[in-house]
């Protein structure tokens, strides 16, 4: 190999880095928390700023905090309150069926799924 | 010059999936939320001819569905299914038999006794529970051409247990035919992954932690695999102090008293994983593992413990990531 060759693999890889944390920034920007009723989104909002949600619809009413970096749902009115057990999460999701309720934690994370 | 073209190209193939596109849909179906995250060419069409699939397979398999076959089968102990359904039958009737009866698709009428499919929970009497329970007999159901019959009153059977690790083995082989090699599918917690992700490394799945939600016992580089959980942790009920969960002992018709918090199964047929992860959580640790040294050559298995153990099987032993103290558990220890 001569130098020219040298010169074009170190093109190569240095664009290939280059592209990739390109993509890999692309829309990234912290973590955010999604929240969406049935196939509607409702906001999304930074995880690191705390807030509190009040989320009412016509299936019905859910409490949603983040705070401190984590999300939870509050309060609920649905019947067996399966959305406030699940508890904090930084990443991964809080489902609330009957309401069909979704509040998940996107963007930087070390896993693309959560097996439960 | 004429070096230009192929290192370029080969540039646009290091940088990933940035030439085609990801795409991810998510809707509720089979009582529970589910995403498709599909990178290809044209994922949305992808994603989409999988959502209708999932549509279709739900309105098959569900218990609760007055259209569905299996609503009618329970009904009159007679019908006809989809063909779906028929073959998801003979395997969950399979997975009855392999597992020596620790996995068993006819537990539906004691389940209803416990209030666990419409959340109207309540502790039934034992004598309940043992009349319900002399009726579950799967040996005795007969499937001839796609007319199933049940052959025992007041026998119901459901798929709760298998159909979503069966649905997902669907979605991989419709995503396939639509020539994408790189997505997740994740269908309320059972995870399924086809190939590695757009950048070409591995999917990382977490096992959630039982004992904190949004915490992990650990995470799974894995791909062309599913990773599918059962624990007592999702859905239960107290009652006077006690916890009642839903995953019933088919030899007792109560709650599972198997001293394990959660069962993680993997490998590479999302049907048998989910069938597994029930079968072994309620056989517990010991007959768990052992199960897994006689038949596991095809699948591994995660152990998380009442008192806070964590056993892996050494399969999975350098593909998991855990700030948890774990087990490895070798083949040779059951010999």
């Amino acid at each position: 190999m001569n130098k020219r060759d040298f010169i074009a693999i170190g093109v190569v890889v240095l664009l290939s880095v280059l592209g990739f944390v390109f993509f890999a920034l692309k829309g990234s920007g912290g973590q955010t928390v999604k929240i969406s009723v049935g196939a509607r989104v409702y906001g999304t909002y930074p995880l690191s700023e705390n807030r509190e949600l009040k989320i009412k619809t016509d299936a019905g009413y859910n409490l949603v905090e983040i705070k401190n970096g984590r999300v939870f749902v509050k309060d609920a009115d649905c019947k067996d309150k399966s959305c406030v057990k699940q508890g904090e999460i930084s990443g991964g999701s809080i489902v609330c069926l009957p309401h069909k309720l979704v509040v998940e934690v996107t963007g930087e994370g070390d896993f693309d799924a959560v097996a439960r | 010059m004429k070096r230009i073209i192929p290192l370029l190209l080969l540039v646009i193939i290091l940088c990933g999936c940035s030439v085609t596109s990801t795409y991810s849909g998510s809707f509720f179906a089979m009582d529970t939320y589910m995403t498709i995250t599909v990178c290809g060419n044209n994922p949305e069409k992808a994603v989409k001819k999988a959502e209708a699939r999932v549509k279709k397979l739900d309105e098959a398999f569900s218990a609760h569905n007055k259209k569905s076959g299996v609503y009618k089968l329970n009904k009159n102990g007679s019908a006809e299914l989809e063909p779906d359904a028929v073959e998801l039958l003979s395997l969950a009737l399979n997975n009855y038999r392999i597992t020596d009866g620790a996995f068993n698709p006819a537990m539906l009428s004691v389940t209803e006794l416990w209030g666990f499919p419409d959340k109207n929970y309540k502790v039934p009497s034992e004598n309940e529970i043992k009349s319900a329970h002399k009726n579950v007999k799967p040996e005795k159901i007969t499937v001839k051409n796609n007319t199933v019959k049940l052959n025992n009153k007041g026998m119901k059977i459901d798929f709760g247990a298998i159909a979503k690790g069966y649905t997902s083995d669907k979605l991989i082989d419709t995503l396939k035919k639509e020539g994408i090699k790189s997505a997740l599918v994740n269908l309320g917690g059972n995870v399924a992954v086809l190939g590695g992700k757009p950048d070409g490394s591995d999917w990382a799945v977490a096992v959630e932690n039982p004992d904190k939600k949004g915490s992990y016992l650990a995470t799974l580089k894995i791909r062309d695999k599913s990773v599918i959980t059962s624990g007592g942790y999702e859905r239960y009920f107290k009652k006077n102090g006690k916890v009642y969960h839903h995953i019933l002992n088919p030899k007792t018709g109560h709650p599972a008293e198997s001293s394990l918090k959660s069962v993680t199964i993997v490998g590479k047929n999302g049907t048998y994983c989910d069938a597994l992860s029930t079968a072994l959580f309620v056989m517990g640790k010991e007959k768990a593992l052992r199960f897994w040294a006689e038949n596991g050559l095809d699948f591994d298995v995660i152990l998380y413990t009442e008192n806070g153990g964590l056993f892996v099987t050494e399969g999975v032993s350098d593909i998991i990531n855990s700030d948890f103290d774990y087990k490895v558990v070798k083949r040779s220890d059951y010999e």
